[in-house]
């Protein structure tokens, strides 16, 4: 899993390539961690091209989107690919989750 | 008296089973059905998982499925095996487990053998979908997206401890 991020209007943005399985999801649970500590609270994750996520990455996304709401931060995601979005919708992660079509909307919604 | 009577059926060498079928029961229709199979000792690490994710697709392809299906399948195969690697045997890379990946035109049958620690999967309470990110619990997720994204699951243990996780899924 390769993890490049980029900030701007204290949104980070994280951009994930690779699979998001239970071999991977330390790495991005690493970052985000990190990121907390440092005092991020809002976060947008670019799935653009994550092919896969099992159950392992939707415990990660689950888990920091719902510490985030409790400290008044929040996190996104972007650009899911279509089977990625099955796994997210059979989970009923779907309607839990804030998930956006591009980037841009994404961010935006921060404003709102 | 002990008497051992030996059989030979004598065959020519290019008759298939069907063949050999067809002419004992002549009443009945054989049909060829041809299952392929995979079978691989995977070390329990996660580090396999995009590899056994390849080979189920693989299969996939050749059943007959579906793009959204193989998907479906990739999923099941990878948290099934994530259990196995995690829980049954408990992240340990020097113990191995089995997979059997085997198909035909219409159904994909997935066969993970491992001798972990016991697991009752029916122990595992499944997540409440509909409840909202504040009570969504992050357990449970695995097991659940396997019984949804595949037609059967059963799991049995033989006498002698080896553990069998077994998966179905028809072309639709």
């Amino acid at each position: 899993m390769n993890i490049t991020e980029t900030t701007q209007d204290n949104v980070s943005r994280v951009e994930l390539e690779g699979r998001f399985d239970a071999n991977t999801c330390g790495t991005v649970e690493q970052f985000i961690r990190e990121k907390i500590k440092e005092g991020m609270l809002q976060f947008v994750l670019n799935m653009e091209k994550v092919p896969f996520i099992a159950s392992a990455g939707l415990r990660v996304v689950l888990v920091f989107a719902r510490e985030l709401q409790m400290n008044k931060g929040n996190l996104c995601l972007a650009n899911l690919q279509p089977n990625v979005l099955r796994v997210f919708e059979i989970s009923g992660l779907k309607n839990a989750m804030r998930i956006f079509d591009d980037m841009e909307s994404a961010a935006r919604s921060f404003n709102d | 008296m002990q008497c051992v009577f030996l059989m030979i059926w004598k065959v020519p060498p290019e008759a298939s089973t069907i063949d050999i079928a067809n002419s004992c029961f002549p009443n009945l229709q054989f049909y060829e059905i041809i299952m392929q199979r995979l079978s691989f000792d995977f070390p329990a690490s996660t580090v396999n998982l995009a590899k056994i994710g390849e080979l189920a697709a693989h299969a996939g392809q050749k059943a007959g499925f579906s793009n959204v299906n193989i998907g479906d399948i990739q999923v099941a195969i990878d948290e099934a095996c994530t259990n196995t690697i995690i829980h049954g045997l408990e992240k340990d890379s020097t113990r191995m487990f089995q997979l059997i990946i085997q198909w035909d035109a219409g159904k994909i049958e997935i066969l993970i053998h491992e001798t972990g620690v016991s697991f009752d999967p029916e122990s595992i309470g499944l997540p409440d979908i509909e409840a909202p990110l504040e009570d969504r619990s992050a357990g449970g997720l695995g097991i659940y997206l396997v019984r949804k994204l595949m037609d059967e699951v059963k799991y049995s243990t033989d006498e002698d401890g080896v553990k069998t996780l077994y998966m179905l899924k028809r072309v639709k």
